[in-house]
This record gives C-alpha cells, sequence and structure tokens, in this order.
C-alpha cells in the first residue's frame, strides 16, 4: 500500500517538476494556456472594455501579475473603471488591485477566487537561448510569441530584457517563458520589428513579497502612491549620477560633462547646413533611456536630456550672428500635457558665472497637478560676451522631485570648463 | 431782409444755398427751388417762408418722413432764431444767417501745402527711401546666408512695398469716402513715417527687454502701439490734414485702427494667456545681446543654486 502510494506521489512530481526539461512553444502554450489571462479594463457604466493587456497566475494562486499600464486607468478615474480578468476558457471576474512597483511597470492584482496554479518563476536564461512570450494580441485570443534573450539592458535604469521577439499591444503584462516554460519576465514593450523589452521576474518575485507584508488598503491615495515610488526611483537615480564619476566630452572651447551615467547615450545631433550658410553649428544630444510610464495622459516621465549647442562665425557681425543665437535659444520640454495634467512653468532668469564665463540662465519648473511632489524641471545656460561664438546647454528632467535636481545643475556647471 | 442760408451736409464739403425770395419750396422734384436728389426726401418736402417781418416759417409738405427739427415732426413752424438744425427725409440740413461767422482758413496740406510739415514732394520720397533702407538693414542682420540681391528684394517688396503700399491703399480710400479726395502722397509720409517708428520702437523694447531681464517691455510697447499710437496718429492726420473735428476724429481713428489693432493684439501671446492663463511650454527669457547691457547682477553657482531653491512652483490654470 505504501509502496503504490508513493508510486503515484513520484508520478505526480514527475509530472509537474519536470517542466525542468526542455519543452517547445506547443507545450508551453499547452501548460500555460489556463493560466495566462486577458486582463481588462472596464468601464462601470457602459460595461465594455477600455483597454486591454495580459496576466498571470502567481504566488497564492489568487493573485495575477500585469503591468502597470495595463490597469493604469483605473488609478486615474477608479471611479469609472475597474479591472476584470477574463480567462481561456471564457470564466471572468473583477480584480482588485493589490500592490504596484510603477517604476518597473508592473501591478499585482487579486482575485476573490483562486484562479489556478501559480506560474513558476526562474531567473534569466544565458544570451541567445529561446524564449516564449505569451498574451493576448490585439484581442485576438491567445498566442505565444517565439524570440531569444538578448540580455539585461544597462542603457535602462531598470534593466530590462532585450526580447528578439514579437510583442503586439495586448500582450503587455504577459509572461515570458524559457525553455523550462518558467516565468523568466513580464512582456512590457516593443520597438517593433521584433525588438521587445521584458521586465525581470526579479522584480516582480519582490512585488508579490511586499504586497504579502502590506497590501494597498481600500482608501490608498494611488496617485499619491504612484508619485511616490516615481520620486524615489528618481530620486536614486539622481543619487546615483552624483555619486559617480563622469565622463567629459570636448566642444570647441568647452569641456562638458559626457555621459554621465551608463543609462545616457550621447549623439552627435549636428544638422546639416545650407552650403551657402555663413555660420557653423555643433550639436550633441545626450539623453538617458529611462521610460517610466505614469499614466495615459501623462505617457512617460523618468526622462534626463541635454544638449550642447556650440555656434561660430567669421562671417557674421557681431548683431547678425546674436539675432541667430537668439534663434536657436528656444528649447522646450517635449511632452505638452494640458491644463487639467500640469501647472504652467514658473521661470526665473540668472547671469550665472561659470568658469570665469558669464551664462544667461533660465530654470523653469512646471507641477503635476495630481501627483504631489512631482515636477518637470528645464534649466538653459546660454554663454554671453562673445561677438562670434555662441554656446548654450539645455538640461531638461522630467516627472522628478524639483529640490532633488538642482544638486545635479550645479555639478553639471561645476564641471563645465572654458578653455581660452 | 437778410438772406437766408441753407446749409446741406455732404461727406467732408458741404453744399449752400442762399434762400432770397419769400417763398422757397425744398424737395425731389425739379420743379423745387432747392433739388435734393435724395430717395427718401419727398418730391415737395418743405417749403421755407421768409415774411416781410423777418421772421421765418416752416411748412412741412411731405407724408413720408416729415421733416424734422431737434428730432420733432414740425407742420408748420415759425422760427425765432438761427441757426436750426433740420432732417429733410435723411438728409441733415442747417437754416443759418448770411453774417454766421466761419471757422478760420486751414493751411492746405500735401504737396499744394507749402507750410504744411508734410507739405513738400521730397518728404514722401525721403521717408520711403528711409523705410526702405530700414527695412533692408533689419533684412540683412537677420540673414545669417550668403547675401542674395534677389532675397532682398523678395524682402522688400513682401515685408515693405506691399505694407505700406497697402495701409497707403486702405487709407486713401477712407479719405476719399470721407472729405471727397485723395491724398495719397501725404498719406504715403505719414505711414512710412509709422513704419520708421515701429521698426525703432521694437528695436528699442528688444533692448529694454535683455536690460530688464523681462518681456513685459516689449509687451507694453507692443500693447502701446497698437492701442494709444496708431489709433493717435490717425486721429492727428484726420485733425491736421483731413480738418476734421477732433471729436470726429477720434471716433474715426479708433474705427479705423480697430481693425489693425485688433487682430495684432488678439494673437499675442500675452493676449493669448489673458484668455487661457496656460501654456505647455515654458515663457523662458531667451534674449541675447552682444552688448549684455543687464541690471541684473552676475552671481557665482553656489548662490544660483541658493537662489534657485526659492522658484516657487508653477501655478495652475483656473
Amino acid at each position: 500500500m505504501h509502496y503504490r502510494l508513493f508510486a503515484v506521489v513520484f508520478t505526480l512530481l514527475l509530472t509537474f517538476a519536470v517542466p525542468a526539461s526542455a519543452v517547445d512553444s506547443k507545450g508551453i502554450y499547452k501548460l500555460n494556456q489556463d493560466r495566462v489571462f486577458q486582463v481588462r479594463v472596464l468601464n462601470r457604466e457602459t460595461g465594455k472594455k477600455s483597454s486591454i493587456g495580459s496576466g498571470f497566475i502567481v504566488g497564492d494562486g489568487h493573485q495575477l501579475a500585469t503591468n502597470y499600464h495595463v490597469i493604469s486607468q483605473v488609478i486615474l478615474e477608479p471611479e469609472l473603471f475597474y479591472i476584470s480578468y477574463l480567462g481561456n476558457d471564457g470564466a471572468e471576474g473583477e480584480l482588485r488591485l493589490q500592490a504596484l512597483d510603477v517604476a518597473h511597470d508592473l501591478a499585482l492584482l487579486a482575485a476573490e477566487q483562486a484562479l489556478g496554479e501559480a506560474i513558476e518563476m526562474s531567473p534569466l536564461p544565458p544570451r541567445g537561448a529561446p524564449i516564449f512570450a505569451m498574451g493576448n494580441p490585439l484581442d485576438l485570443g491567445l498566442n505565444i510569441a517565439v524570440g531569444t534573450n538578448g540580455g539585461i539592458l544597462n542603457q535602462t535604469d531598470d534593466s530590462r530584457i532585450l526580447f528578439s521577439g514579437s510583442l503586439n499591444p495586448g500582450m503587455s503584462g504577459g509572461p515570458t517563458f524559457n525553455e523550462s516554460g518558467q516565468a523568466i519576465g513580464i512582456n512590457v514593450a516593443t520597438a517593433r520589428n521584433n525588438i521587445s523589452f521584458i521586465v525581470p521576474s526579479r522584480f516582480l518575485t519582490d512585488l508579490i513579497n511586499r504586497a504579502s507584508n502590506a497590501e494597498f488598503a481600500d482608501n490608498v491615495d494611488l496617485k499619491a502612491e504612484v508619485a511616490r515610488q516615481v520620486l524615489a526611483y528618481e530620486n536614486h537615480y539622481i543619487e546615483q549620477l552624483l555619486a559617480t564619476d563622469w565622463s567629459s566630452l570636448n566642444l570647441r572651447q568647452f569641456q562638458l560633462p559626457g555621459v554621465i551615467s551608463p543609462t545616457v547615450r550621447c549623439w552627435d545631433n549636428s544638422s546639416k547646413l545650407s552650403a551657402v550658410a555663413r555660420y557653423k553649428r555643433y550639436q550633441i544630444r545626450c539623453a538617458n533611456q529611462n521610460h517610466v510610464y505614469l499614466d495615459a495622459d501623462n505617457n512617460f516621465v523618468g526622462r534626463l536630456i541635454y544638449e550642447y549647442y556650440w555656434l561660430e562665425s567669421d562671417e557674421l557681425n557681431a548683431i547678425q550672428f546674436y539675432n541667430l543665437y537668439e534663434s536657436l535659444n528656444k528649447d522646450q520640454v517635449d511632452s505638452k500635457p494640458g491644463r487639467d495634467i500640469a501647472t504652467n512653468f514658473n521661470c526665473e532668469t540668472w547671469f550665472i558665472n561659470v568658469s570665469s564665463q558669464q551664462m544667461k540662465s533660465n530654470l523653469c519648473r512646471r507641477e503635476y497637478l495630481e501627483y504631489p511632489g512631482m515636477s518637470d524641471v528645464l534649466f538653459t545656460a546660454a554663454l554671453t560676451g562673445h561677438a562670434n561664438k555662441g554656446f548654450f546647454v539645455t538640461l531638461i528632467l522630467t516627472g522628478v522631485d524639483f529640490d532633488s535636481t538642482l544638486p545635479l545643475i550645479q555639478r553639471f556647471l561645476e564641471t563645465t570648463e572654458w578653455t581660452p | 431782409m437778410d438772406a437766408l442760408i441753407i446749409e446741406i451736409n455732404a461727406r467732408g464739403l458741404h453744399r449752400y444755398e442762399v434762400i432770397s425770395k419769400g417763398t422757397t419750396t425744398i424737395g425731389r422734384a425739379l420743379d423745387n427751388d432747392i433739388i435734393l436728389s435724395d430717395p427718401t426726401v419727398a418730391p415737395h418736402h418743405l417749403q421755407v417762408v421768409q415774411h416781410a417781418d423777418d421772421s421765418i416759417e416752416l411748412i412741412n409738405l411731405a407724408s413720408i418722413n416729415p421733416t424734422q427739427l431737434d428730432r420733432q415732426v414740425i407742420d408748420t413752424l415759425v422760427i425765432e432764431k438761427l441757426p436750426v438744425a433740420l432732417e429733410i427725409g435723411r438728409v441733415q440740413a442747417t437754416l443759418l444767417s448770411r453774417d454766421q461767422p466761419v471757422a478760420a482758413t486751414r493751411p492746405l496740406a500735401g504737396n499744394r501745402g507749402h507750410r504744411h510739415p508734410f507739405g513738400h514732394a521730397y518728404w514722401a520720397l525721403l521717408l520711403v527711401l528711409a523705410c526702405l533702407l530700414v527695412s533692408g538693414l533689419d533684412f540683412f542682420l537677420s540673414s545669417y546666408n550668403s547675401f542674395k540681391w534677389g532675397d532682398l528684394l523678395k524682402h522688400l517688396l513682401h515685408e515693405t512695398i506691399l505694407t505700406i503700399g497697402g495701409f497707403v491703399l486702405a487709407l486713401s480710400i477712407l479719405e476719399r469716402l470721407l472729405v471727397n479726395r485723395w491724398e495719397i502722397r501725404l498719406l504715403l509720409t505719414s505711414v512710412c513715417l509709422m513704419f520708421l517708428l515701429y521698426t525703432s520702437f521694437m528695436w528699442f523694447a528688444d533692448g529694454l527687454d535683455y536690460l530688464l531681464s523681462a518681456s513685459w517691455p516689449s509687451g507694453l510697447l507692443y500693447f502701446g502701439w497698437y492701442l494709444v499710437m496708431v489709433p493717435a496718429a490717425i486721429a492727428l492726420y484726420l485733425i491736421h490734414v483731413s480738418h476734421l473735428t477732433r471729436e470726429r476724429s477720434l471716433l474715426l481713428a479708433l474705427l479705423i485702427a480697430s481693425p489693425l489693432a485688433l487682430p495684432s493684439i488678439l494673437q499675442s501671446s500675452q493676449m493669448q494667456l489673458l484668455f487661457d492663463n496656460f501654456s505647455p511650454t515654458a515663457s523662458y527669457h531667451n534674449k541675447l545681446s552682444y552688448f549684455n547691457w543687464h541690471l541684473r547682477e552676475s552671481v557665482d553657482i553656489e548662490r544660483f543654486i541658493e537662489q534657485a531653491r526659492k522658484l516657487e512652483p508653477g501655478a495652475a490654470a483656473d
């Protein structure tokens, strides 16, 4: 009797533990088709879908993991929208928001009843290994996309995985599996042409652990929570920037901050001038690749952009030169939110002595109305006092705590060196 | 018996008829002593009778649009004191005594008026040349590519000749309607003068903006230009050149200036911010000047950061 029981248990163990051996996409699909759901944001009045994504069972079997951006509309308008799941077998039900990780675009949802068996999570397989993304592309039904692991990206501070498969709208929040059928990450974004991005599963594991300690109370101010998380992430990011050594770059007579973080890339942005132009213009644009999704109205924050312009001419007289110089000095923050989203900019002008030169500078800030403490910051500084040389820098930070940006601006100016 | 004069008001130049006999008839029919061709005037509208005792009697003959004196319909009325204002249909007329004093003679304007400040043709020529020169200079200072005569001529044609020509033409037509005269040369002088003043104003405003590190000086000058300078210039023109009364000149100046001023003012960024006090772009002070004259003191980096900490959050739109 004991022998027979042992044989049954052993057989069952083999059945569920063997996913450790390699399976193909067909096997992964079959194994997980009832564990991957469509996550939908529904309008309470019309009962119709406002946005869709995917989600999969994690934790205690009542929980679904998805992307924050899939369900962010509920945070903007909780009185109008709610979250629901739809299973492959047609089962559906309401979901409750349990925890968020805005910086890594993750959300943990909970159903009243058990949804099934949780998907096991695993670290990243070796670079080049096949991985499989599951989800509901374009509301067409559950599908699986095959690609390879391109490794962890160091261009982004949230350490995303590069996936060579094709993610499509609706697959966001679905699981990405290794060959053993374990979830190595969560589908999050695409840059098209089979360049897609996955959030590593370790961030989801952290979120599940955090939620088990403290899940959201019913009356939690979700927008304040989103702001708190974004600001904590941005403050940490800026602290990291300030703690590292910055490389420098030379632009004519200036030595300037170059690549100040692995998340930053600098490009020559000098546009081709007309053959009849009587001046020379050089432009370098540096920007990070951090895109922190805020909500459907604001889209992304977390950008750090700094751009340098050098302008010179031996042919223009001083007045012509300054007319040209002034016409170029007009950089703006790319995003143009509406009056319901952000305040007006408040700007102030200074003349600052930087490395024996004088610069006319402007510092501007605007606040996000619904996210307390969150600002966009624009800083410009233009060289003055030279008849035929001009230089200006623009520094833009979005979704940050204004005070935390000042040490960064200070270091920018202090590491700017003029060579006579 | 003193002869009476009836003044029939017309655009700019009035018509005067002498009423010297006992009974004078006024109306649209050709058998009247004084014929008014206006369609609102009856064929036989009014009789003016001068009695032997010098009293004057008005007898209304019109059943449609009867004669009015001080906005009161009259049937018959004996006039005791001159002048009196009459409405014959929609024609305005005044009965005057012949010894009514007249205003002092005004000097002729334009080429025929040698005592007038703009009376000489060379003024117009000089100012047109000055406008072309200033506009050309503005083009030269704003061009950063190799100089091309074709571009300069295109700029002068579009930005200067067509602008000045358009204003002169429009104002000439208005003057023709107002005072029944063409004064193109004089208008050309005046419009060129305004063009030069405007260009100088804007250069000055730019300098002032940089000096004060603010944008209100140019905003103030811009509004001042359209709300004060342009109407004032038109009013002065109408008073001193067209010889209209001050009140009429001011009213007409406001009417003429409005179509010029309103679109410019309504499209200005300041006014748009007033109507819709929100902008998603930062209005920072981006002006740069070679002369670098500014009243703000230069600060070191630490002082800047210290002051920057006090930068207030942006204000929400209403």
